[in-house]
């Protein structure tokens, strides 16, 4: 639920420091629906070694000795490096380097887990007890790995209450029946726990030198008293293969190899995550040799680099979208107008979803049909959305509406994902005007927009997403008119209006939640199909990745689950 | 030597002796003017951007906001400044950037003069507490930089070119303030100032007819070179995001876009020309007629 942090932005810091501090985002977690028929477990059982076999380039061993350096170019959206804080595009690649997870995700399958502190783990048959086999691992300081520091770590990311706290929703109790061993159990059936627990906010910390050095909570009181936030901007307490060094805000995140690492020996003395704000930049240090990793390179200029020998160039398709939501609830001009379904439509269908792919990410990238993106669970069999404004003219006369009607558009000014939400919104502008809708526009630095959607909604406005983890049950929760779902508020009308329910996806989810395999699937597809028929969301661009580093950096990968995994990282 | 035989000196400069024109000699001195190479330049480029800005609808070759073409094409017969992200032609843009800078240039000096001027000549000819209040709310807002002051006044009030022209008027008022109260200050000792006092004007009469034809004259030359500056302080509202909104085809906001796509050159290209010569047309048209109407001698 990326969506309503940060996002890499082209804001202007002048201008945003301005306007507000980066303010803290309180996100409603999606409430997953609950109980009932169980059916179908699942039983994984991972490589009982204590590697991450079955991956090229595992924690690269270097053989001890020195490489050089690695600097990843980036424009960083951190806003906390607390494990139980961080929510944001570069705390996923900064967590995943830092604090493990007890499995991880296959780079390249996404339905795979595979393992990294956990040796093996299963679910019963309903899926509501998940029992994990912990490895011999240590933490940084030396200290082993058990059972009581996961589910401390766990129990504080709840108990924070703060933007992924979410991930643990329904869990009834964590037990450890030994040093080794963690049992979580769930009131329902969360078939989404196992691709959660390889989120990178699911991360382990040493929880007896947190109580220790940062006084740190994990019990209930932890959302108000705890303060340990600061300690972990100067601090970490993990396993993984680097520890954090220091971090400036708008300078640079530096990481330094974890000496005690149980998993091999980390390939890099140092690695350096670096600001660099635009793309242009990025890609200029990154042919000055100045960087290895440059990771928002732009899609407009990818011709540049496309060829060059001493680069390492290719685009990937990614799991992010960026789409437009109406909101019927909405107080602003043209949110009276959005109530009818018909009109909604006529939106949708006014709308040039091919002329947006090309203008945004000049063609590299797929349309997607409902808020679940291709690739995941459920996107596979639904229809792709296309312009049509023939039939987009006759909804508007039946509605009533030919003379059309202003719609107020505010949406954050950023650049997401290499998509310039500017460019995107004229487009929108413009095709909305062949039905003779009149968008207002108004682009806003990201705390005044969020501000706005809580409050009052905004009748139409532009946003982006980044999946928290790999499984489906994350989309239906966040974009669900399921009731308590942040986008079933903000549509109803934020705060002031009242929120919008589908009494179909509910039920929907908690089937999803409680199947595996064929069934799963065809419970998000039909919930993909009640999300594409609530006329709230168009996704418009899933674009692709520039992964473009120099020639001789091995692994950079993109992860569904983890950003950038900086232990698949080497020199070759 | 203010107040002397306009023959007596004969250079250019010099005759426009403001208190003793007569409606002949300054017919004549206008036109002298444009012997003067500056002020005919900054005029032709002045009054060139102002008949683009007149007449642009008539003529463009694109709509400045429709999709006429594929996107980013680099600089072509069709396009002559290319496309820009959108499709659109960057040259009608351009041309229509003008009908946004121009007149928010000219509302804002005459906003500032009507606000700050009224404020100054009041302060200069009164002194005293009005003087001190005006001048220190006047040293107040100079202590801030303008771009930043404009910068944090825009941003208080949400992006937007209204919002832009109220920023503009809180930044440039105290220039006018002070330029008008110096002028009121220098102009209150002359004799014919005195001779009037003596006769018995009231003060407002003093001011409004006496004071204040006299004091103009610097504030003009000042006006002129300020639009340029207005224009280019727009822009980077603009181009800061707190000015112009899309997709108003306003130059600085043009020149954001240009910076995102770096690589084509021609889109920030375009817009930097369009500012360069409207501001430098303004400057030249300022310095000249500070030359002619020589605002230094005059008030010797």
């Amino acid at each position: 639920m990326r969506s309503s942090f940060m996002g890499s932005s082209t804001g202007r810091a002048s201008g945003r420091g301005l306007v507000a501090a980066l303010a803290t985002v309180a996100l409603i977690a999606a409430s997953c629906g609950s109980d009932d028929d169980s059916s179908g477990g699942t039983t994984v059982v991972g490589d009982s070694s204590n590697t991450t076999a079955g991956v090229d380039s595992t924690p690269a061993s270097a053989g001890g000795t020195d490489v050089r350096e690695l600097v990843v170019a980036r424009d960083m959206d951190v806003n906390s490096l607390d494990p139980a804080r961080a929510y944001c595009d570069t705390c996923q690649i900064y967590l995943t380097a830092v604090y493990e997870t007890l499995i991880t995700v296959d780079p390249s399958d996404l339905s795979q887990q595979i393992p990294r502190l956990a040796t093996s783990w299963e679910a019963n048959d309903d899926n509501t007890v998940f029992t994990f086999a912990l490895a011999d691992a240590t933490f940084a300081d030396g200290s082993p790995v058990e059972a009581k520091d996961v589910k401390w770590s766990w129990e504080r990311l709840s108990n924070v209450k703060a933007s992924a706290s979410y991930l643990m929703d329904g869990y009834s109790s964590i037990e450890t029946p030994d040093e080794k061993t963690v049992v979580v159990t769930f009131e329902a059936p969360n078939s989404a726990f196992l691709p959660i627990v390889s989120a990178p906010y699911m991360g382990v910390s040493n929880s007896d030198e947190a109580i220790a050095q940062a006084s740190a909570l994990a019990d209930e009181t932890a959302e108000t008293d705890d303060s340990a936030e600061p300690f972990f901007l100067e601090n970490s307490l993990g396993s993984g293969p680097y520890q954090l060094e220091s971090y400036t805000e708008g300078d640079a995140l530096v990481l330094v190899r974890n000496d005690n690492y149980w998993n091999g020996t980390p390939q890099f003395p140092m690695v350096t995550i670096k600001q660099v704000k635009d793309s242009a930049s990025q890609l200029q240090q990154l042919q000055a040799g100045d960087v290895d990793i440059a990771m928002q390179i732009s899609l407009d200029s990818l011709s540049q680099i496309e060829g060059d020998p001493n680069l390492n160039v290719s685009t990937t398709d990614s799991y992010n979208f960026v789409y437009i939501a109406v909101s019927p609830g909405a107080q602003g001009p043209g949110g009276a107008e959005l109530q009818d379904p018909m009109v909604r439509e006529a939106i949708k269908l006014a709308v040039d979803y091919t002329g947006i792919l090309d203008v945004t990410v000049a063609g590299n990238g797929k349309l997607q049909a409902s808020p679940i993106p291709n690739g995941f669970d459920g996107s596979a069999d639904l229809a792709l959305p296309a312009q049509d404004l023939d039939k987009a003219t006759a909804l508007m006369a039946e509605a009533g509406l030919t003379d059309g009607f202003t719609l107020d558009a505010m949406y954050p000014k950023v650049n997401v994902y290499g998509v310039d939400f500017d460019v995107m919104m004229q487009k929108v502008q413009q095709d909305l005007k062949k039905i003779n809708i009149e968008v207002n526009l108004q682009p806003v630095e990201f705390p005044q927009w969020i501000d706005a959607i809580n409050a009052e909604g905004i009748p139409l406005t532009a946003v982006y997403f980044a999946p928290d983890h790999t499984d489906s049950s994350q989309y239906p929760g966040y974009f669900g008119m399921i009731d308590g779902s942040p986008w079933s508020v903000r549509a109803g009308g934020g705060a002031a209006g009242a929120p919008i329910v589908n009494e179909k996806e509910a039920p929907l989810l908690s089937k999803a939640l409680a199947s595996s395999g064929a069934a799963k699937t065809a419970a998000y597809t039909e919930l993909g199909q009640e999300m594409i028929n609530d006329l709230i969301f168009f996704p418009l661009v899933n674009p692709q990745l520039v992964l473009a580093s120099q020639a001789d950096v091995t692994g950079n990968l993109y992860s569904g689950c983890c950003n950038l995994d900086l232990s698949f990282v080497g020199i070759g | 030597m203010t107040i002397q035989d306009p023959h007596a000196i004969p250079t250019p400069g010099a005759d426009v002796v403001v208190a003793t024109r007569t409606p002949n000699r300054s017919r004549r001195s206008s036109l002298a003017m444009f012997r003067n190479p500056g002020i005919a330049f900054g005029t032709a480029i002045t009054l060139i951007w102002l008949v683009i800005m007149i007449t642009v609808h008539w003529w463009a070759p694109y709509d400045p906001y429709e999709s006429v073409g594929s996107r980013l094409q680099s600089p072509n017969g069709q396009h002559w400044f290319g496309t820009d992200a959108l499709g659109r032609d960057v040259f009608t843009r351009v041309l229509y950037g003008s009908r946004q800078s121009l007149p928010i240039a000219v509302l804002v000096i005459a906003s500032a003069l009507l606000i700050g001027g009224t404020l100054g000549a009041l302060a200069g000819y009164f002194g005293k507490f009005a003087d001190t209040a005006v001048m220190r709310l006047a040293d107040v807002t100079m202590a801030f930089p303008p771009i930043l002051l404009a910068m944090a006044v825009a941003a208080a009030l949400g992006p937007g070119l209204r919002n832009g022209f109220f920023a503009m008027v809180i930044v440039w008022w105290p220039i006018y303030a002070r330029l008008l109260r110096a002028q009121v200050m220098a102009v209150k000792q002359r004799e014919h100032i005195e001779a009037a006092v003596t006769v018995g004007a009231t003060r407002g009469r003093i001011l409004r007819r006496h004071v204040l034809p006299l004091s103009f004259t610097g504030v003009m030359v000042n006006a002129t070179m300020d639009l340029g500056q207005v224009v280019l302080l727009t822009a980077s509202l603009s181009f800061l995001g707190l000015g112009a909104v899309p997709p108003a085809p306003e130059w600085g906001a043009m020149i954001t876009e240009g910076a995102k796509n770096f690589y084509q050159w021609w889109i920030a290209v375009a817009p930097g020309l369009a500012i360069a010569t409207v501001v430098l047309g303004f400057n030249f048209l300022g310095d000249g007629l500070r030359d002619v109407l020589d605002v230094r001698s005059a008030q010797r």
